[in-house]
């Protein structure tokens, strides 16, 4: 007997996946618990295993695919079962696995073919031109809402435009450049940074601020504790310090910890403190987060860093690892250059860069003497941070890292 | 001298009124041609004096009744004369209020025969001569008018139209009409209320063709209690006078019959009025069987000539003119306006009323389309019981995977007001779960409404779930 599996709701909001990788071929017998399949979502990659022991008879789509949460993705059989040469199986059972009761795979849209959109929305989908057809409502059975329509009018048209359209006609002949080109398709993470680097660029009005930290302190602080850290079987890098830094500074410039909710036109302040770290990763960046840094102590906070660390490299990440961010800080360590212009981890309002820390020497008293030298460089979204707040905030950072004894005080 | 117009509207029916002014709202200068009365066929010699008189047959029949319920009168006496003068009351002052909404929006109004004689040019034949219009656009709304058949051709005395026979001076004592459509029971079942023998003959095998015929069985369940002769698959061949009186020979399956009559009623169809519009100088092209052309903003092969209502093609139905004219007012007035309704509802003014929206059960099946169906008789309804008036259901038509309202159909008392409610909800894309939930006020009619979409899911109180 033939089963459909589905793609199922793999978390709050997420709507479709992309096929990554498919880790099965058709005819292959298969265990339940094997890896099937890696789907990437906007949020997160997830190996989804097999539910069933028997044979995979059909993969519904291809690496790079994107599908919507419910759409079938793969039909399992028994061994020695042909493929069924229908795909329109209604009535068949099918298995979802896996999904929270509550956040089922919506019902299929209603057959009549034509969007569920109420008379005035429909006007307005036509005032602003956009295509109901292509829209996801949000309203019960899929009905689209005129925010569903507004939100539409504002992401631009996915047009699918013909390939030849762009490629120059066959008959003149392009003489390749020597060595040749590589054409690489942008999909999975590539293509969930490529969106979300854009979308950011293109909202949030960008300024960044740069600043120089004297760094003795803590990196002397910082040896003194390498030890104990040891210990206690962690590494101790300058991350937790920077979170604690932030932190203080956080809890003294509250529009910092926000987001922005454009479509709402509304600032959102977040009373709660998850600090996101972007991540280099073989795939692309991605940024893991620290819940609620402010209720852990500087060996808690280490110990989380290298658990996500760890997850990350091992691609072990759960999806509240990559989720809620409040304030995003992008360290690259050894290769942190002097200084940088970075994009904010949209619809946050700032973002954090930290740099390597070198000697350098500098003016004290009248003495060039040699000190541990660091730039910030902080990234605001100036429709949010005006400038002296930015920098205020910023100075904070820098008192509080040059003073790393206030990083253990007046937190409370 | 040539008049300049920015929108020509030809026809005041409910389909050219309503445009005149939408566009004169969107800041036109209109003018309104009308070469007869102001509410066109509709409002003059159709819908409203029709339900003028149907609702003062329906009170006699209601008097008449009264007395199994204990109300004592005298024989009803009907002065036909008395009626079609206050018939013709409501409708004269409903066409002087068309002539002051029209008045008050700023629309001109001639009286006159609008005919094209160019893309952008047309003349309009008056009383007092002709007047040359120069118009940046135009919409044609001169609406149909009743077919009638080679054998029984209108002569206005014996083989009548709809108009003529809600004009009759006197109830006549036999009357014989020739299609048993919506117009021909509606009006064949006012004059059986008044007492006149009525014979109705259908060349289809289904009185109401089209119409679900559960519903239609309902009404011919009526048809027979009222006396009302209804020969189905059966043809009206031709007529002759014998003595004073029409004899109509009829083709039925059982044989040739003869009937008496005083007069015959053809209800046959409606054809399109475009004979004197010259339409091909304005560069309109047709569709079959002599409707214009029209594409979903109601615009004609010339860009700038626009065609609403009867003229465009069936259904033929004065809120579906309407709709169409404040389209092609908004289209011409710039704005992004096509016809894009989901639902279009239709009433039948027979005894019980017939109401219909959406996907009907018959066109499910043509389709083989799965539907959920919730059906609940209005004898399960207590609302309907104290009127009295309980013949007839509530059917609702539902997506079956997803619950998305398609199709209702009311066959009962006041289904023509009933249906709107199930109307809205196709508009809005509600569910029969939305319906059901919503609280319905007892004791009313639309409880039925809100028992049937209960049926559907298999929760209904008042009758059993299958």
């Amino acid at each position: 007997m033939a089963r459909e599996f589905k793609l199922p709701d793999i978390g709050e909001g997420v709507h479709e996946g992309e096929v990554v990788k498919w880790f099965v071929k058709e005819g292959d017998p298969i265990r339940e618990n094997d890896p099937v399949v890696e789907v990437m979502t906007d949020k997160v990659t997830v190996q989804i295993p097999s539910p069933v022991t028997g044979k995979v008879l059909q993969l519904r789509a291809k690496e790079g695919e994107v599908v919507k949460v419910g759409a079938t993705l793969v039909v399992f059989g028994e061994a020695g079962e042909a493929a069924p040469t229908n795909p329109a199986t209604a009535g068949r059972p099918t298995i979802v696995p896996s999904a929270p009761p509550k956040a089922s795979a919506p019902p299929p849209p209603p057959s009549s073919g034509e969007a569920l959109a109420a008379p005035a929305v429909r006007r307005l989908a036509k005032e602003l031109s956009v295509n109901l057809g292509a829209l996801r409502g949000t309203g019960p059975q899929g009905r689209i809402t005129e925010d569903d329509v507004r939100k539409g009018a504002q992401t631009p048209a996915m047009t699918p435009k013909p390939a030849t359209s762009l490629a120059p006609p066959a008959a003149v002949s392009v003489r390749p450049a020597q060595g040749g080109e590589e054409r690489i398709p942008i999909h999975g993470l590539r293509k969930r940074i490529f969106e979300k680097m854009a979308k950011s660029n293109v909202t949030a009005a960008h300024f960044t601020y740069v600043e120089e930290v004297d760094m003795s302190q803590l990196v002397h602080l910082r040896d003194h504790l390498k030890e104990a850290a040891e210990r206690k079987g962690l590494k101790l890098t300058f991350l937790p310090f920077f979170i604690k830094s932030i932190l203080g500074a956080l809890k003294e410039f509250p529009t910092l910890n926000a987001s922005v909710d454009d479509e709402r036109g509304e600032i959102v302040l977040k009373k709660y403190f998850h600090i996101g770290i972007a991540t280099a990763t073989d795939e692309g960046l991605i940024v893991t987060v620290v819940h609620d840094a402010d209720k852990k102590d500087l060996w808690g906070l280490a110990k989380e860093l290298e658990r996500l660390s760890n997850a990350a490299r091992e691609k072990r990440l759960a999806l509240e690892d990559v989720l809620g961010s409040t304030f995003t800080i992008t360290s690259l360590g050894k290769e942190g250059g002097i200084l940088a212009t970075p994009i904010i981890n949209w619809p946050e309002v700032a973002i954090l860069g930290v740099h390597k820390i070198e000697k350098r020497p500098v003016v004290r008293n009248d003495q060039v003497v040699i000190r541990d030298m660091m730039y910030l460089s902080c990234s605001f979204d100036h429709r949010v941070i005006d400038g002296h707040v930015g920098a205020a905030f910023v100075q904070n950072v820098r008192n509080s890292l040059e003073h790393p004894a206030l990083l253990f005080v007046g937190l409370e | 001298m040539v008049r300049q117009v920015d929108v020509l509207v030809i026809g005041a029916g409910p389909g050219g009124y309503p445009a005149a002014i939408r566009a004169a709202q969107l800041g036109k200068r209109v003018l309104l041609v009308e070469r007869d009365r102001l509410g066109g066929e509709c409002l003059n010699y159709g819908c409203i004096p029709s339900k003028a008189l149907i609702h003062t047959a329906n009170l006699v029949h209601a008097i008449e009744r009264a007395t199994e319920r204990g109300v004592e009168t005298g024989p009803v006496k009907v002065d036909m004369a008395r009626l079609q003068q206050w018939k013709s009351a409501v409708v004269q002052r409903l066409s002087n209020g068309v002539g002051q909404l029209c008045k008050g929006n700023g629309v001109d109004v001639l009286a006159g025969h609008a005919s094209f004689t160019g893309p952008d040019r047309a003349t309009v034949r008056t009383s007092s001569g002709a007047e040359e219009i120069a118009f940046t656009d135009a919409i044609i709304a001169t609406g149909g008018r009743p077919s009638d058949l080679p054998a029984f051709r209108f002569d206005g005395k014996r083989v009548l139209s709809t108009k003529e026979a809600l004009e009759l001076p006197r109830i006549p004592l036999n009357l014989a009409v020739i299609g048993g459509g919506i117009s021909g029971l509606e009006i064949g079942t006012f004059y059986a209320k008044l007492g006149t023998r009525v014979v109705v003959i259908e060349i289809l095998d289904q009185i109401l063709p089209g119409t679900d015929p559960e519903a239609a069985r309902i009404v011919g369940r009526r048809l027979q209690k009222l006396g009302i002769e209804v020969h189905t698959k059966s043809q009206a061949r031709g007529w002759r006078v014998d003595k004073d009186q029409t004899v109509i020979d009829v083709l039925t399956p059982e044989g040739l019959i003869a009937r008496r009559a005083d007069c015959v009623l053809v209800t046959v169809g409606r054809r399109p009025n475009t004979d004197e519009l010259n339409v091909d100088r304005a560069g309109v092209e047709f569709a079959p069987r002599g409707y214009v052309k029209v594409d979903r903003q109601l615009r004609t092969s010339n860009p700038h000539v626009f065609a609403i209502g009867d003229v465009v093609g069936p259904p033929f139905l004065a809120h579906k003119a309407t709709k169409e004219g404040l389209i092609a007012a908004e289209v011409i007035a710039g704005h992004p306006a096509e016809l894009d309704y989901r639902a279009l509802p239709a009433a039948i003014f027979t005894d019980p009323e017939i109401a219909t929206v959406g996907l009907q059960e018959p066109e499910a099946v043509a389709q083989g389309r799965k539907v959920r169906i919730g059906k609940v008789p209005f004898a399960a309804i207590g609302r309907a019981l104290t009127t009295g008036e309980y013949d007839g259901f509530v059917k609702l038509l539902a997506d079956p995977s997803s619950n998305v309202l398609l199709g209702a159909t009311i066959a009962g008392p006041d289904a023509s007001d009933l249906i709107s409610e199930l109307s809205l909800g196709i508009e809005m894309g509600a569910t029969i779960a939305d319906i059901a939930l919503t609280i319905h006020p007892h004791p009313t009619l639309p409880e039925a409404i809100m028992e049937s979409a209960e049926a559907a899911l298999g929760e209904a109180i008042h009758v059993l779930n299958r």
